[in-house]
């Protein structure tokens, strides 16, 4: 009878471990990796292995008619060497186009001096969507597969500040390193 | 002066502690040992899970129905057992998934409480295998993107899939009380611990819900669950109780 008596103090003691150790499983953690944006890093075209900051860059996300969305905020970083970019998507599977306008020396868009313009130039980003589940609280993420249709593109214009493009990777699945490299 | 007054004091608690022993002296007579006979029922005890049945109208995402009977086949010991079907839709922002299936389960009660008289009331601990059929249905999902509001997209989808012929095996630890309330209609209350040993899981997705083990966790294989009972005990044979009674000699 003691050991009984012991049995069931054990097994209250689990119980209690159980209900009051769990860590709360319905919150998203902010760590878990979701859907990831494409990392894109700014090199120099002429010393290929160097990072080139860009000056004063802005970046507008522009929709299906190419007209603004948004401006991207790049988290104060007034001539970045590295940007991440939101990705749209509706349809897994589906080679979806997203499009971003890269301005280069944005500041000189609004000074007196007329001899002096910013660079806009387009980029189009053709990608497929792929949807993938993660967890009960974070439900299903997308990543993006660039496959044989897809790539990053600069549509030429008349000056074009961003020289060529390089796919790095396959996939956009994580946030970690870049997936293409814009020369300028 | 105050010599006398320890003395005094020393005598007086002498005396104090001796009086229970002069009283417990006095107190010689014999006793003899009686037997007092009890019938007790023994038979097969039926009953349903009246919470599941409560919840059921209460909350728009259950439905749940289980009987459970146990067997006395020993003056401690139950073959005890479960079967039932549950229905659960768990909604959350991101994701809308029903889980319905049935299960059973199947093991020994063990009854720790000594009963007055002819009572057959329980305080029990218990041990079940239990087993489960189910399937899962995706009803609807939004893809996680905390960057969502920069395009401002709606990224809802319903695929409506069904995974189908999902299954799990666990075994289980229960504590409960079951209590008289007529003759042979019984209340009870259990909870359980279960611990999962065993599953099938769709590909590219997880149980969230497994009826008969309930909610599943991410940390680890280990669920949780309550049993609120009504039972009928349909007596099948008598069997003597004896209780030894202590008497006192005229």
């Amino acid at each position: 009878m003691k050991a009984y008596n012991l049995f069931i103090a054990c097994a209250i003691g689990i119980f209690c471990v159980l209900v009051w150790g769990c860590e709360r499983d319905d919150i998203c953690a902010e760590d878990t990796l979701t859907t990831p944006r494409l990392v894109i890093d700014f090199y120099d075209i002429a010393n290929p292995d160097e990072l080139k900051a860009v000056r004063r860059l802005r970046v507008i996300g522009l929709d299906d008619e190419s007209m603004p969305v948004d401006t991207l905020s790049l988290e104060g970083v007034a001539d970045p060497t590295r940007i991440l970019l939101p990705l749209r998507f509706q349809e897994a599977d589906t080679l979806t186009i997203t499009r971003y306008l890269l301005e280069e020396d944005s500041d000189l868009t609004a000074d007196d001096d007329p001899e002096t313009n910013s660079n806009s130039d387009l980029i189009e980003i053709r990608y497929t969507p792929e949807f993938i589940y993660v967890s009960r609280a974070c439900g299903y993420k997308s990543i993006f597969q660039f496959g044989f249709n897809g790539s990053v593109l600069r549509i030429t214009d008349e000056d074009n500040w961003i020289i060529s493009t390089e796919q790095l990777k396959q996939t956009i699945d994580n946030e970690d390193e870049a997936h293409y490299i814009i020369y300028h | 002066m105050k010599m006398k007054h320890t003395t005094l004091f020393t005598i007086s608690i002498m005396v104090l502690m001796l009086l229970p022993l002069m009283s417990a002296s006095q107190n010689t007579n014999e006793t003899t040992q009686d037997t007092l006979v009890y019938k007790q029922n023994y038979g097969l005890r039926l009953g349903g899970d009246i919470g599941k049945l409560i919840r059921s109208f209460a909350d728009k995402d259950y439905k749940g129905f289980e009987i459970n009977g146990d067997y006395r086949f020993s003056k401690h010991v139950y073959l005890a057992g479960e079967l039932g079907t549950e229905e659960k839709t768990i909604a959350t922002d991101y994701l809308d998934v029903t889980a319905s299936g049935s299960y059973f389960k199947v093991g020994f009660d063990y009854n720790a409480y000594t009963n007055w008289l002819d009572m057959q009331n329980m305080i029990y601990t218990g041990f079940r295998v239990g087993a489960s059929t189910f399937s899962q249905t995706l009803n609807e999902y939004t893809v996680y993107d905390t960057n969502q509001a920069f395009f401002n997209n709606n990224y809802t989808i319903r695929p409506n899939e069904e995974f189908k012929g999902l299954s799990a095996i666990w075994a289980e630890l229960i504590i409960g009380i079951k209590a008289e309330m007529l003759t042979n209609l019984f209340m009870g209350v259990n909870m359980q611990i279960k611990g999962r040993i065993s599953q099938d899981e769709p590909v590219g997705f997880e149980n969230l819900y497994i009826p008969g083990f309930n909610r599943t966790y991410d940390s680890g294989a280990i669920g949780i669950g309550f049993g609120y009972t009504l039972s009928y005990l349909i007596p099948i044979y008598k069997k003597d109780k004896k209780i030894v009674v202590e008497t006192e000699k005229p």
